[in-house]
């Protein structure tokens, strides 16, 4: 059973194309991390997710309904981080959690709380004067709280410091893989994905690069450093490399291949060079790897 | 659940709604003690013969307090959920997005109809004091389309608040001119009678426009 499966998804912004016949799926109980460059059409999708954007084409279910005509019903299961953990923030904590506590029937303050309580707030402040990292808790509090199946983070760790974060990735994993959620998420600071995410969706202008699970991905996609011996030799390319840079007589080629491929498909366009390694990479290093530095 | 939203959206007004009520409280106030003023040190009989003669209406200082009422309460309750659009976090609410929209707005409306209420109690008192039925039931005539000008004016900032196109914002704001002034036009005493239906159906008809705003939000309008 999937949580969200997304069907030919084509978007247009005006003229422009964001992408087309765009498809992929979350499965229930899976971590699932949406990555790519800005403007690849991350926030597009998120959007349409959760109807605030009509696709031009195709369509997302969501729990088999159709994002854009969510059942009330439906809409309780899903929680929603919206990009910059926006709140209400015209009210404090006590008061958020008073009005959400009305909301959703499964509302369990306990988390809430126990994060609130980190907090060096006053009962009474308002949402809108604590620090971007403060509201950020807030807004994931709330989320937690609500209990919900299927949990949509857009950018949950803008604002968040390094300690926290890191602290938060691992209960979210922990409460997620306890009480089989499913999360989608995106989020700019790649090395915390890895720590979270089960599978992993990578998008580019147009076009999904690729999505698999991130163990898989990161098992088979390699960065080999070549040394070249002449700085201005011409590289060749080859549809085995998914991407290449380079820096004068240093070529980092990344591939799917495995050292030997390399090395014969070097060897068959005569290419000449002092050594041929292969690099341990992160997440972070795999993603731009293969999606380039620009 | 609704209750919740009426939490939600009394944080929002609260201090604008009392604001407004205490001004509109102020202004009968002034109005009651400038009668007493004009009675006892100008000329009651002037006084008199200006209203039943010259169509004088003492409390044309009421005029524009109900219109500022309701764009004070249209912006508390609609410009926090535009900010960020934060009007996302609402429309994601387990309830239909149109419905949770109309019970915002039913909220909204009902405080001003409440605070316009409590106003139009203290100005028949008020007039009642110094004046036979007959004034002030031609006073209280010319005063209505000024409430429901406050009203209109409550529907149409809510439709151009929560608007995501600046163009259309303009657009609807130089409509929503046009509209609001027809209730505020230089009249004398009750000369407003024979419109009161026609502008009442206008108003009621101009609270449903803000779904057309919640639509093109929804539909991803930027």
């Amino acid at each position: 059973m999937y949580a969200i499966e997304c069907k030919n998804l084509t978007h247009y912004y005006g003229k422009k194309l964001v992408y087309e016949n765009l498809n992929f799926t979350v499965e229930e109980g899976k971590i699932l991390g949406l990555l790519g460059k800005n403007g690849s059409g991350k926030s597009t999708t998120i959007n349409i997710l959760n109807g605030f954007l009509h696709p031009t084409a195709g369509e997302c279910l969501i729990y088999g309904e159709n994002s854009q005509h969510l059942t009330p019903a439906t809409k309780e299961r899903i929680g929603f981080l919206i990009e910059g953990h926006i709140q209400y923030s015209f009210m404090n904590i006590h008061q958020i959690e008073k009005f959400y506590s009305g909301v959703y029937s499964r509302w369990n303050s306990e988390p809430y709380w126990e994060l609130m309580s980190k907090l060096k707030v006053t009962p009474t402040q308002k949402i809108s004067s604590m620090s971007c990292g403060q509201r950020s808790q807030v807004a994931l509090g709330l989320i937690l709280a609500q209990d919900p199946d299927l949990l949509i983070l857009d950018d949950f760790s803008m604002g968040l410091d390094p300690g926290y974060r890191r602290l938060f990735i691992d209960y979210l994993r922990d409460y997620a893989k306890a009480n089989h959620k499913t999360i989608f998420l995106t989020s700019h600071i790649i090395q915390d994905m890895e720590r979270l995410i089960d599978d992993v969706l990578i998008m580019d202008y147009n076009r999904i690069l690729t999505q698999q699970p991130v163990d898989e991905f990161m098992k088979h996609f390699k960065q080999f450093v070549i040394k070249l011996k002449n700085p201005e030799a011409d590289f060749p390319k080859n549809s085995m490399a998914l991407n290449i840079e380079r820096t004068k007589s240093r070529v980092e080629f990344y591939t799917y291949a495995t050292l030997e491929e390399v090395k014969k498909f070097l060897s068959e366009h005569a290419v000449e060079y002092t050594s041929v390694e292969q690099e341990t990479l992160t997440l972070e290093d795999a993603f731009i790897g293969l999606t380039g530095k620009y | 659940m609704w209750k919740a939203i009426i939490y939600k959206e009394w944080i929002k007004i609260r201090w604008t709604a009392a604001i407004f009520l205490a001004l509109g409280i102020l202004v009968l106030v002034n109005i009651l003690l400038r009668i007493r003023h004009d009675i006892l040190f100008v000329d009651a009989i002037n006084y008199w013969y200006n209203i039943l003669f010259r169509g004088y209406n003492y409390a044309s200082m009421l005029k524009f307090i109900p219109f500022l009422a309701g764009l004070g309460i249209a912006v508390a309750q609609y410009f926090p959920e535009t900010v960020n659009r934060r009007i996302k976090l609402t429309f994601h609410l387990p309830v239909k997005e149109n419905r949770v929209l109309m019970g915002m707005h039913l909220f909204g409306t009902g405080s001003l109809l409440l605070i316009y209420a409590i106003w139009l109690i203290l100005f028949v008192i008020i007039s009642t004091v110094f004046f036979p039925p007959e004034i002030m039931h031609s006073t209280l005539i010319t005063l209505i389309p000024w409430f429901m000008g406050g009203l209109a004016t409550y529907f149409m900032a809510a439709l151009i608040l929560l608007e995501p196109v600046w163009l259309f914002r303009v657009l609807y704001a130089l409509v929503a001119y046009g509209f609001i002034a027809m209730f505020y036009q230089r009249a004398g005493l009750t000369a407003y009678l024979p419109a009161l239906p026609e502008l009442a159906v206008l108003t009621v008809l101009s609270s449903i426009v803000v779904l057309f705003s919640g639509y093109r939000f929804r539909k991803g309008e930027m």
